[in-house]
């Protein structure tokens, strides 16, 4: 079996195991494509602390994982038939069939930009770290439980970072059972386009975030038209596709060598950008919100950085939700993004506690103050300050934005800013934090490593400024009616023409929208 | 307002394409031939002591890495750390691996040749050298982006 066909084969299983749940919260939509692989190494994730858990075959747990969440699925379609995706995705009105030929375009446009940037993987490069741990770590999860908790624990074995999150090495191992092709290679193709899916969801955010506005801004009838019903404007919609095509192309020289030689920043760095899309910058529905719970557990799941991040994203998430529900409302409102936080902070605690409960190799963060947190927080700021220059971009320009924006921004169902840069400052401060609280000698380590650990913080201030760009042309855009029957009305595409609507729009998610 | 849109949406393109160019750069730069060539070596030199490693460890035989040189122990890992049965507690390992750095020869990788040591009937050790592959040249491989 050749490396690219056991690698289709791998993503099609992955994809097999995440396909009920996620057409079971996400609907029928584009994104649930690039999703499934990724809901699929979710379950491989845990399949794996399962394994370590309980013992057991890792395929074992993977294939029961899956059956176990479909079965659930359908228990929920019997007993709730309203759940099911047969009456459409909760919360979303059907689309006009501009809206749906953009997102067909957005997503052929995202496919090819990601296939396009993928194009590193003709070079077979296996990466330091990838080979050393990420696409070695396989093999012991394919190894016999007693087996497995020794190459854990082992202390001659000296890799100190056996305890990382699983994911990254779960689907490379339930690529390599499902296939029989044992070799790092097939693992780093696995992972890059793993990393393919996450940069397609997170862009795919962006598509829909301009589709969305577009139907948003229809939705107000315009003083001057009246009650006319109005046709969704083209410009948020092409911005959309135009600004997401142009994201994935940035994403992939700002995680390049990475994105495809298997390290895991890569992939949770994307998947909390894509959270932050949809959970903090999109409209809130449970479609929306289920796709950032799935990329909160593949960033929480990949790495400790990311660990650190997706918990604070899912504070984050809770909070807009309540914020949206209103705490004042009936309990039952801010119930559920409450019990989706503690289910999600459940499965995310579940590896790290368990690596302390086993006495893993590196479970255990050294805390040190040998060379003064002052010094060592003065090297982490110079050294990553090199690496966050799109800062200086994209602080005046959400400045100018939230000031003259804010109106068009909440028309269009465009989250509040300040969501997304608390999660972008969450993420400097976890991964600052590790650095500066790390054992480590602080300079060769921030040299070694800082260019991908910055990763995430640079991708998601791209996307505030990638989601400021669409705003803006939503403020260009003016909706036009629908041609009536008579044909009176001259309507014609929607055009840049003209001033936004002057009518002041009701926040669309509460206090922080 | 219609300003101001005008001027952030034309930064926000401006910017983003900028930046999509370069990062399209930095995606080709992966491609260029010394890439190539690099990332074919250092995959040729693991798979090499991958084989040898193979040809000393029979299936299910406990193995310790010997921690003498901590480069070498991060070297035996990432070539064949997936499948070794790690003994627990090394005393008890069956086969002790090493790595023998030397000058470029036939039938090292790179000049790196794995060695397991065991010990026979009397106590006697017998040590092996691995066998099956070899990568001419004289190591180490280049160095992958850490």
């Amino acid at each position: 079996m050749t490396t690219a066909f056991a690698t289709v084969v791998a993503l099609l299983a992955l994809s097999a195991a995440g396909l009920v749940p996620v057409v079971a919260t996400v609907g029928t939509r584009w994104v649930a494509l690039p999703l499934l692989p990724l809901a699929g190494s979710v379950v491989a994730g845990l399949a794996t602390a399962g394994s370590v858990s309980f013992g057991g075959p890792l395929l074992d747990w993977f294939v029961g994982l899956a059956v176990a969440g479909a079965l659930a699925v359908f228990v929920v379609w019997v007993v709730r038939p309203e759940l099911g995706p047969w009456t459409g995705p909760a919360g979303r009105r059907k689309g006009e069939g501009r809206q749906r030929v953009a997102g067909a375009v957005g997503f052929v446009a995202v496919v090819v930009a990601c296939a396009w940037t993928l194009r590193g993987l003709k070079t077979p490069t296996v990466g330091f770290d990838a080979r050393a741990l990420w696409v070695m770590r396989p093999g012991w999860f394919l190894q016999s439980h007693g087996q497995l908790l020794v190459d854990l624990r082992a202390r001659g074995f000296v890799i100190g970072q056996s305890a990382y999150p699983p994911l990254v090495s779960s689907a490379v191992a339930v690529a390599w059972r499902v296939t029989g092709v044992h070799t790092a290679r097939v693992g780093v193709t696995t992972v890059a386009l793993l990393n393919a899916c996450a940069l397609g969801v997170a862009a795919v955010a962006v598509v829909d975030l301009g589709r969305d506005a577009a139907v948003r801004l229809a939705r107000r009838p315009d003083t001057a038209e009246g009650d006319v019903p109005l046709r969704p404007p083209a410009g948020p919609m092409v911005a959309g596709v135009v600004v997401a095509v142009l994201l994935v192309l940035v994403a992939g020289g700002v995680t390049e060598p990475f994105l495809t030689n298997g390290y895991a920043d890569p992939i949770w760095s994307l998947a909390a950008v894509g959270a932050v899309a949809y959970g903090l910058q999109s409209g809130l529905d449970r479609s929306t919100g289920a796709v950032a719970a799935v990329l909160v557990l593949v960033a929480g799941l990949s790495k400790n950085e990311g660990l650190v991040c997706a918990l604070a994203l899912v504070v984050l998430l809770a909070a807009r939700s309540v914020g949206a529900a209103g705490l004042r409302g009936d309990r039952t409102r801010w119930r559920v993004p409450v019990v989706v936080a503690a289910v999600e902070v459940a499965l995310l605690a579940w590896w790290p506690v368990l690596m302390h409960a086993i006495g893993a190799r590196g479970a255990s963060t050294a805390f040190t103050t040998s060379d003064g947190v002052a010094g060592r927080t003065s090297a982490v700021v110079h050294g990553m300050s090199p690496y966050l220059h799109v800062l200086v971009l994209a602080v005046p320009l959400a400045v100018v934005g939230g000031l003259a924006l804010s109106t068009v921004r909440r028309r269009a169902g465009v989250g509040n800013d300040l969501w997304a840069w608390l999660a972008l400052a969450v993420g400097l401060v976890a991964v600052g934090g590790a650095l500066v609280t790390g054992s480590g000698a602080i300079v060769p380590w921030i040299r070694s490593t800082v260019h991908r650990i910055t990763e995430y913080p640079v991708l998601q201030a791209w996307w505030i400024v990638g989601a400021w760009g669409v705003v803006a042309l939503c403020g260009l855009a003016r909706p036009r009616p629908v041609r009536q029957p008579d044909g009176d009305d001259g309507a014609l595409a929607s055009s840049l023409d003209g001033p936004v609507l002057d009518r002041e729009a009701a926040p669309a998610h509460g206090a922080l929208g | 307002m219609t300003l101001v849109g005008v001027v952030v949406g034309a930064v926000a393109l401006v910017a983003l394409g900028g930046q999509a160019v370069r990062g399209n750069r930095v995606v080709g730069a992966q491609l260029s031939a010394r890439s190539v060539h690099d990332a074919s070596v250092d995959d040729a030199f693991y798979q090499c002591l991958d084989t040898q490693a193979h040809s000393l460890v029979r299936p299910g035989q406990t193995v310790v890495l010997s921690t003498d040189n901590l480069a070498d122990v991060i070297t035996m890992i990432k070539g064949f750390g997936s499948w070794v049965t790690v003994a627990d507690p090394p005393s008890r390992a069956q086969v002790t691996l090493t790595l023998h750095d030397g000058p470029a020869a036939p039938g090292t990788c790179l000049g790196t040749r794995v060695v397991a040591t065991t010990v026979g009937p009397g106590g006697v050790r017998v040590v092996r050298l691995g066998t099956g592959a070899q990568v001419p040249g004289q190591g180490p491989p280049p160095a992958p982006p850490l």
